[in-house]
């Protein structure tokens, strides 16, 4: 198969293709168990192959895909085709940054494959987690569990020649409850990256057993409370909110085909310019960001993107001014050209499809914020006047720019003078983007760090959903609007 | 090929019943395209064929599922799928409840919603037709963005309960066509459903594009104070409300897991304003409707919303046997949802509603980008403009408004609030790619205007 890829790779070339890829799907595993008030309501194993190609021809691309592979030739011809038809409305012709051509392999770190790990066994695990959560106040509980394991071969015309095989593993739950108005609550558990892989070993039965009975116990507490006030207070905002508020106000924003308008026609656009490279003061001087592709045990870790650069660690944010974006090899040389100085100095290796029939385009790897020196959640907490911490997204809305957010969140517990007082229910905060961030009054130590994964980041047109990761520490934010 | 696809079914079908195996057999193909432009480029052009099926073996109460991405040549392929889903549901856990494998009484088919020039139109036409579009409003700053998105899918399946088969085949097209200045960064937007080729009307476009353009170019841009505004929302969304609709209002099972904001006692009463009435009507071809849902139940028109009286549940098969209901035909890919026009016929396009005289401001938003739930039992949704507002002053003047947020409840965006709803309807295409080939829209009122809705946050800038 890699011969007969190699050959029609060369054909197009011969056809006058600058730039030919191919991703090959050997195979593409999936398996996903749902539990929801005892039931296993899906059950579910999937299986895919085949090939994705993209062309390069006159500054335009082509793709094309199909998991039937017995006429290749025609599949390429149908990207060249694709391409040669984009080439006659090109604007800005696509140039690609330097690259070397690389022969290797990367496999993401796997100690228990869960793939083989037997079906009755993940469904007992789900038993087991669905009794524990079966608890007083519980109206329904719900767990899952998701595997991926894809081996993608990747051959282009420049030659290079990568194989990958990736292995994933997430699971969650959550419970739910009703107040005495009948209105739900929820509470959720997605646990942080543990130790250095990403297979079956990471579903720690124990750590899932432990949080069972706190997201019980918490969701209760919601149901009960008062609702959360409206007013301004400091928001410290724990891992699995402080996630997301990343994840959407740096991680998107700072994707550099959104900020050249490539996404305008659906997920939107980017308040951040060329112009701001070096300059716009970001966050808060506490605010130290990175796209870490490099962080073995998480989702945003893949050895090498789909344009065969290799996986690297970059500076996003330094110290509060923007410093870095999301890139990939064509964003770098169509930025620097019309900002016209060189603000990258080569593709930041983030270009990643969902799959084989899907082109690849900037994707988050692991968009983290370093760990600071303001201590433990607790010394966070005694140093706040008057606040709130937040745990775990219920809704979230951003601004087609990024350039303000609406976040709902699970629990708040409210702090006065430095210590917690209460539970409130239907939490919210809502910001304007660089205001936020340059609110950013402490940042907790590598004891508050975790690893959070995202399984469906959205973008794309034709769409496409991610896998990626976010390391970050407990935050405090001062003066937002809560509660609205 | 229809007939190849339901001979590779019967065939897999024979070899389940040969192995004494019951499953249901789904399959779906898709040939789909989608020219994306970027830039005033094609930034991409790219098409997939994928055939994709969904095998799911029952054993008792139990129920497992194997899906794979293959081809009509690999039939081998497909019977290890079968084997492979047999043997799961082995492992599986009994569900509290029996799961309907449907016995089909007869065969269907429904190719209605197919037109082979538009399932076939070629890359030069679709490049023309944006051309057509666009044509004289791009400028260096004003750049083109938008998809061209096309294709035909064909949905069949069979089970070994009968050897009766279900066939659909759609065509369609959806269009997105968006101007915007790429350093002011104002966005303005225009869009087209079709499922045939005649549907495709790009001067409609162009006419729309040129009137927002305009606005944008001439007209002050401002950040508008947070407060009370009477609203004009465009089809775009108003679409995207209803859609959410289907997950927090109607939908039986949503109830029974407290993710509603609708209850059973709220059946014959009134909830929304008395101009809403909102029906599910497969024989609205625009929604590219199934005729027959998947478990075989003819679908017909269904009343959710009369007059804003809330009329019953929708039950999909599987929510329906958990909870002891009665299965209503909604065991589909997608509803046909229409909301119905109401009695404002003179405004039937943006210059109309721009003319229209006023007493006091109001706020047209056109699409509402990144909606979310924030409530469900309230039907607390969050979302900000995008794409084209117009701030409508009272001294008949216009304004560009800068981006605002809306949090607000659907009981109270449809309740009694709605001033009124344009005769004049349209179908709006919410059609997402993130899986298999599903194309979708959505019949609404051009406009729909309510009053006294609060922003509750106001962009200084675009």
């Amino acid at each position: 198969m890699l011969d007969k890829i190699k050959q029609q790779i060369e054909r197009l070339k011969g056809l006058g293709a600058t730039y030919v890829d191919t991703r090959w799907y050997p195979f593409e595993e999936g398996n996903y168990l749902m539990m929801w008030n005892g039931n296993l309501k899906s059950t579910t194993s999937a299986r895919e192959s085949g090939v994705g190609i993209r062309v390069l021809y006159k500054g335009a691309w082509g793709f094309s895909a199909s998991s039937d592979l017995s006429d290749l030739a025609a599949l390429y011809d149908k990207a060249f085709d694709n391409a040669r038809v984009a080439a006659e409305r090109v604007t800005f012709p696509v140039r690609l940054a330097e690259k070397d051509a690389i022969q290797a392999k990367f496999e993401s770190p796997c100690t228990i494959d869960p793939f083989t790990v037997p079906l009755a066994d993940k469904v007992a695990f789900l038993k087991d987690l669905d009794e524990q959560l079966n608890q007083a106040g519980v109206f329904q509980r719900v767990c899952d569990m998701t595997f991926v394991r894809k081996q993608i071969v990747f051959v282009d015309s420049e030659g290079s020649e990568i194989e990958k095989l990736i292995t994933e593993a997430f699971s969650t739950m959550q419970v739910s409850g009703l107040d005495d108005q009948g209105v739900t609550y929820e509470r959720s558990f997605r646990p942080a990256r543990q130790g250095n892989s990403r297979g079956w070993e990471t579903l720690d039965r124990k750590l899932f057993g432990e949080n069972a009975a706190r997201i019980v116990k918490e969701m209760n507490q919601v149901r009960a409370a008062d609702e959360c006030p409206k007013e301004d207070r400091s928001v410290i905002l724990l891992p699995n909110i402080m996630y997301l508020q990343t994840h959407e106000t740096i991680g998107h924003a700072l994707e550099l085909d959104r900020i050249l308008g490539y996404e305008l026609a659906y997920a939107g656009g980017s308040f951040v310019t060329l112009e701001d490279f070096g300059k716009l003061r970001y966050g808060s001087s506490k605010l130290t960001a990175r796209a870490d592709a490099t962080l073995p045990n998480s989702p945003g870790s893949f050895g090498f993107d789909d344009d065969g650069v290799p996986a690297q660690n970059t500076v996003l944010i330094d110290k509060g001014i923007l410093v870095g974006a999301i890139t990939g090899r064509q964003m770098v040389e169509e930025a620097n050209a019309k900002a016209k100085r060189q603000i990258f100095k080569g593709s930041g290796g983030a270009n990643r499809a969902t799959s084989f029939y899907r082109v690849p385009i900037e994707r988050m790897t692991n968009i983290n914020i370093d760990a600071g020196q303001d201590g433990t959640l607790d010394d966070i907490v005694k140093n706040t006047e008057r606040g709130i911490v937040l745990d775990s997204e219920r809704s979230w809305s951003i601004g087609s720019n990024r350039e303000q957010f609406h976040f709902g969140t699970e629990i708040g517990w409210l702090v006065e003078d430095g210590k917690i007082t209460k539970v409130v229910k239907n939490p919210t905060y809502k910001g304007a983007t660089v205001k936020f961030w340059n609110s950013l009054s402490a940042v907790g130590d590598q004891s508050t760090w975790q690893v959070k994964y995202v399984d469906n980041c959205g973008k794309g047109q034709p769409n496409q959903v991610m896998q990626l990761g976010h390391g970050v520490p407990v935050c405090r934010f001062d003066n937002v609007r809560i509660g609205e | 090929m229809k007939e190849r696809i339901l001979q590779t079914l019967k065939d897999l079908r024979k070899y389940a019943l040969d192995k004494g195996y019951e499953v249901t057999l789904f399959y779906h193909e898709e040939d789909s395209y989608l020219m994306r432009f970027a830039n005033s480029s094609i930034s991409l052009n790219t098409n997939e064929h994928l055939i994709r099926l969904d095998i799911t073996a029952y054993s008792g109460s139990k129920r497992a599922s194997y899906e794979l991405i293959t081809d009509l040549g690999k039939l081998d392929e497909m019977k290890r799928g079968i084997d492979t889903a047999a043997e799961m549901v082995l492992h599986a856990q009994p569900l509290t409840y029996q799961p309907t494998v449907p016995v089909f009484a007869k065969s269907f088919a429904d190719e209605s919603g197919y037109d082979a020039a538009l399932a076939q139109i070629s890359n030069e036409e679709r490049l023309k037709y944006f051309n057509t579009a666009a044509a004289g409003l791009e400028t260096g700053a004003i750049q083109l963005s938008g998809i061209f998105s096309c294709g035909m899918n064909v949905i069949a399946q069979i089970n070994t309960r009968s050897e009766h088969t279900q066939y659909f085949k759609t065509s369609d097209a959806q269009v997105t066509t968006v101007l915007a200045h790429s350093t002011l960064k104002w966005e303005v937007i225009a869009e087209q459903s079709a499922r045939k080729l005649s549907d495709l009307d790009p001067s409609a476009l162009r006419e729309e594009l040129a009137f927002l353009v305009q606005h944008y170019q001439t007209d002050t841009p401002q950040q508008i104070p947070l407060g009370s505004y009477d609203i004009v929302f465009g089809s775009a969304a108003t679409a995207e409300m209803l859609g959410f609709m289907n997950w927090i209002a109607f939908n039986g099972g949503s109830v029974k897991r407290g993710f509603s904001f609708l209850s059973e006692d709220k059946v014959g009463k009134k909830v929304f304003s008395d101009k809403f009435t909102l029906v599910d009507d497969p024989d609205r071809l625009e929604t590219f409707p199934f005729k027959s849902d998947f478990t075989g139940i003819t679908r017909q028109l269904f009343p959710l919303f009369q007059k804003g009286v809330f009329q019953g549940f929708t039950w999909f098969q599987d929510d329906a046997d958990e909870f002891g209901a009665k299965a209503t035909g909604h065991t589909v890919g997608h509803k046909s949802l229409v909301l119905n026009g109401g009695e404002q016929k003179d405004i039937n396009s943006l210059p109309d509603l721009v003319n229209l005289p006023r007493q006091k401001d109001i706020l047209y938003i056109p699409f509402l980008h990144y909606m979310n739930i924030v409530n469900p039992s309230k039907g607390i949704l969050t979302g900000s403009s995008r794409f084209g507002a117009l701030l409508l002053k009272k001294d008949g003047s216009v304004a560009i408004p800068y981006n605002v947020r809306l949090t607000q409840s659907l009981l109270d965006i449809f309740g009694d609030k709605v001033a009124w709803l344009s005769q004049a309807t349209v179908p709006y295409n919410t059609s997402q790619s993130y899986g298999a080939r599903n194309p979708t829209a959505i019949i609404v009122p051009k406009f729909l205007c309510v009053n006294d809705l609060d922003i509750s946050l106001s962009n200084s800038s675009y």
